[in-house]
C-alpha cells in the first residue's frame, strides 16, 4: 500500500517539473539550444518566496506573480542581453550553450550572496528552509498541490490555444520551423523570442515560488532539478511541448514511487540515489528510441498512415 | 619569504593540475570537436579512485592487517602507511605509479564508457547527457561510502615522506614534471598523422569517413585517451590534498574552469591552453591571496565573487575573442624525405 503523503510529493513533484520541462523544451525549440540556465529561474522563484513568507511575515502564495514577474525580466535580460549580443558577434551553438551554462554559475552565486544576505535579516537558516506549516489545506490536500495543479491546467490550455489559435503562437511556430524564413514573412523573430523566453522563464519561476511549499529550497534548488527536467525533456523527444509535459509526468512520478519502491526491496540507504533515476530512463531513453515519446507517436502514425493508404490501393484495384 | 614560497608552489600545483585537465579538454573539444561537459567526470574517477585504492594498495604493500574497515579506521591506516614508509622509499614509490597506473586504466574505460553517447548524439544532446554523468559520479561518490567516504573524506598517503621535509616540494615537483611530460606528449600527438586525422574529424566527418577513415574508433579514442589523462589530474590532485572529498568534484570547479581557461587560452592549441591556464590560475590566486582586502570593498564572499568573474570572463571571451589569445593556427607538416615517394 503506497502512503498518500507519497502521492501528494509525486503528485506535487510532478507537477513543478512539467511546469519546467516545458519551457525547457519550448526554449530549446526556439533558439535551439539547451537552457542549461532554466532550472536558476526556479532558484529564483524559491528566493522570491522566502523573501515574502520570511522576511515580510506575510503569505507565500503572494510570491506566485511575483515570481512571474521577476523570472520573466530576467529571462528577458539573458536573451536580450547574452545571447542576442553572442548571436551578433557570431556565435556558434555551442558558444551560445557555454553562454547559458556561465548565466546558471552566475546566477546561482547571486542567489547564494542573496542568500547570505537574508540570513541576518530573515532571522532563520536561509538555505535549507520549507514551508509547508505556512500552506493552507483543502478538503484534506495541500494547498499546494490544488494550486499547482490549477495553475498546470491553465498553463497547457493557454500554450494549446496561444500555439493554435492567436497570430503569435502561429509565427513563434514558424519561428520554431525555420526562423529566417519567418523573418522574410515579416515575423519579428526577435520579439517573438523575447516573449517565449519571458514566458518559460516566467513559469519556472513560478515553479521554483510554489516548491519550498513543498520540498526544501535552497540556492542549488535549479541545478539539482536540471537533470530530472533534461531527462524528461528527452523522454518526451525535444521536439513538441506535449511530448515534454508526458515526459514530465512519468519522470517525475517515476523518480518518487522508483525512490520509494527501491528503498523498500533493498533499505533506505537507497533513497540518496534518487538523482540517478532520471539520468537511468535518460540513458535507456537515447539508447532505445532517441527520439522519445513524440517519435514513438510520429512513427505509430506514419505505420498507419500506410497501412491505410495500402489499404485505399488495394480497394482501388 | 617562506610564505611567498609556498603561495608560489601552491601556484605551481595549480598550474600543473589544470593544465592537464584543460589539455584533455582541448584533445577532446579544441582537436576533436566531442565537446566534453563532463569532464567532472573523468577528474572525479581519478580522485575516487585514488582515494579509494591508494591507502588499500599500501595496506597491501605494507603489510597492515586487512581485516579493519578501510573507510572507518582510515586515519589510522593512513598514519600507519606513512610510518612503513618513512624509510623505504621504494614502497611509497610502488603506491604512488601503481595507484596512477590503475587510475589511468579505470578512467580510459570510464572514458569508453562516455565515448558511448559521444559517438551517437548530436552536440546538445552529448552536452546534457556529460553534464548528467559527471553529476552522477558526483552523487555516488557522495553516497556510496566504502569508495571515499561518502560525504566524509578518505586520507590518502603522503607517498614522498621519505623525503622529509621535502616531501611536499618534491611531491610539487613530480606533479610538474608529470604535466610538462602530458604536455609534451600532446604537443607529438597533434603534431602527428594522428593529430591532422583527428582535425579532419573535427572539421568534417563525412569527408573523413569518406576517405576512409574510421571516424567511431577515433571518437572512441580520444574519448578514453582525454578521460585518462583527466583521470591523471584528479589523482595528482588528491595526493597533493592527502584527502579525497567526494563533494570537491563539482562541475564548476573540474569542468567550467578548464573550460574558461581552454577558452581564454585558444582551442585547438596546445601552447594556448598554457598561457589560458596560466592567465585563469594567476588571476585565482591574487583574488585569493588578497581575499581579505577585497572583502572589505565587496559585501559577499569572495567564492561568489570569482564565480561571478567566471561566468562573465566566459561570456567576454567568447563575444569579443573567441579564438583566444592565441588562435590556432594551421598545422606545419614536417617536410622529411620519405621513402614512400
Amino acid at each position: 500500500m503506497i502512503p498518500l503523503a507519497l502521492i501528494e510529493d509525486a503528485l506535487v513533484y510532478a507537477n513543478l517539473l512539467l511546469m519546467l520541462t516545458v519551457g525547457f523544451t519550448l526554449t530549446y525549440l526556439i533558439a535551439k539550444i539547451p537552457n542549461f540556465a532554466h532550472g536558476e529561474f526556479a532558484g529564483i522563484g524559491v528566493y522570491i518566496t522566502f523573501t515574502v513568507a520570511q522576511v515580510w511575515k506575510s503569505n507565500p502564495y503572494l510570491a506566485v506573480p511575483l515570481a512571474f514577474i521577476i523570472s520573466a525580466f530576467s529571462g528577458a535580460l539573458i536573451y536580450n542581453g547574452v545571447l542576442r549580443t553572442l548571436k551578433r558577434f557570431g556565435g556558434t551553438m555551442i558558444s551560445l550553450t557555454i553562454s547559458t551554462l556561465a548565466m546558471q554559475i552566475m546566477i546561482s552565486a547571486l542567489l547564494n550572496i542573496y542568500a547570505d544576505y537574508l540570513y541576518p535579516i530573515a532571522g532563520a537558516y536561509s538555505r535549507l528552509f520549507l514551508f509547508r506549516h505556512l500552506d493552507f489545506e483543502f478538503i484534506g490536500l495541500p494547498g499546494v498541490l490544488i494550486v499547482s495543479t490549477i495553475f498546470l491546467l491553465t498553463l497547457i490550455t493557454f500554450l494549446h490555444l496561444m500555439l493554435t489559435r492567436t497570430r503569435f503562437g502561429i509565427s513563434l511556430r514558424a519561428v520554431v520551423e525555420d526562423s529566417s524564413l519567418a523573418s522574410i514573412l515579416g515575423v519579428n523573430v526577435e520579439l517573438a523570442c523575447t516573449i517565449s523566453w519571458m514566458l518559460t522563464a516566467g513559469i519556472a519561476g513560478v515553479a521554483g515560488s510554489l516548491l519550498p511549499l513543498w520540498f526544501q529550497g535552497h540556492p542549488y534548488t535549479g541545478s539539482m532539478l536540471l537533470t530530472s527536467v533534461f531527462a524528461a525533456s528527452i523522454l518526451g523527444g525535444l521536439s513538441s511541448i506535449y511530448g515534454a509535459m508526458i515526459g514530465a509526468y512519468i519522470i517525475g512520478l517515476t523518480e518518487i514511487f522508483g525512490t520509494y519502491l527501491l528503498a523498500q526491496t533493498f533499505g533506505a540507504q537507497l533513497t540518496a540515489y534518487r538523482s540517478l533515476i532520471p539520468l537511468t530512463i535518460l540513458c535507456i531513453v537515447l539508447l532505445i528510441f532517441p527520439r522519445g515519446i513524440t517519435g514513438l507517436i510520429e512513427d505509430l502514425q506514419a505505420r498507419r498512415a500506410s497501412k491505410a493508404m495500402v489499404k485505399i490501393r488495394g480497394e482501388g484495384s | 619569504m617562506m610564505e611567498n614560497i609556498s603561495w608560489l608552489l601552491d601556484i605551481v600545483v595549480f598550474f600543473a593540475v589544470y593544465l592537464i585537465v584543460t589539455l584533455a579538454l582541448n584533445l577532446q573539444y579544441g582537436y576533436t570537436g566531442i565537446p566534453n561537459f563532463g569532464l567532472a567526470l573523468s577528474v572525479a574517477t581519478g580522485a575516487y579512485t585514488t582515494g579509494a585504492l591508494a591507502g588499500r594498495i599500501g595496506m597491501w604493500i605494507c603489510g597492515i592487517r586487512s581485516d579493519l574497515d578501510y573507510i572507518m579506521y582510515n586515519p589510522m591506516i593512513t598514519s600507519m602507511i606513512n610510518s612503513a614508509i618513512r624509510y623505504d622509499p621504494l614502497k611509497g614509490l610502488t603506491i604512488f605509479f601503481s595507484t596512477i597506473i590503475i587510475v589511468v586504466i579505470v578512467s580510459a574505460i570510464i572514458g569508453f564508457i562516455a565515448s558511448y553517447p559521444a559517438i551517437r548524439l548530436r552536440a546538445d544532446y552529448l552536452m546534457m547527457v556529460l553534464i548528467a554523468m559527471a553529476e552522477a559520479a558526483r552523487i555516488i561518490g557522495l553516497n556510496y561510502t566504502p569508495l571515499v567516504g561518502g560525504t566524509t573524506w578518505v586520507s590518502v598517503p603522503n607517498v614522498f615522506i621519505w623525503m622529509g621535509d621535502m616531501a611536499s616540494q618534491f611531491l610539487i615537483i613530480t606533479i610538474l614534471a608529470i604535466s610538462i611530460l602530458i604536455f609534451l606528449f600532446m604537443q607529438y600527438l597533434v603534431s602527428s598523422p594522428y593529430g591532422r586525422l583527428i582535425k579532419a574529424v573535427r572539421e568534417n566527418e563525412l569527408t573523413a569517413e569518406c576517405v576512409g577513415k574510421d571516424v567511431v574508433k577515433v571518437k572512441i579514442q580520444i574519448m578514453m585517451l582525454g578521460s585518462a589523462i583527466a583521470g591523471i589530474a584528479g589523482s595528482l590532485w588528491s595526493f597533493y590534498c592527502g584527502t579525497v572529498l567526494a563533494a570537491a568534484y563539482t562541475r564548476t570547479d573540474w569542468t567550467f574552469w578548464p573550460w574558461l581557461m581552454a577558452m581564454i587560452g585558444g582551442m585547438g592549441n596546445n601552447i594556448g591552453a598554457l598561457v589560458g591556464v596560466a592567465t585563469v590560475i594567476i588571476c585565482r590566486r591574487l583574488i585569493i591571496y588578497y581575499k581579505y582586502s577585497l572583502e572589505a570593498y565587496i559585501p559577499f564572499s569572495v567564492v561568489w565573487l570569482e564565480q561571478i568573474l567566471l561566468a562573465l570572463a566566459l561570456i567576454l571571451v567568447m563575444m569579443f575573442r573567441p579564438q583566444g589569445i592565441i588562435p590556432e593556427k594551421p598545422a606545419k607538416p614536417k617536410i622529411k624525405k620519405t621513402s614512400q615517394q
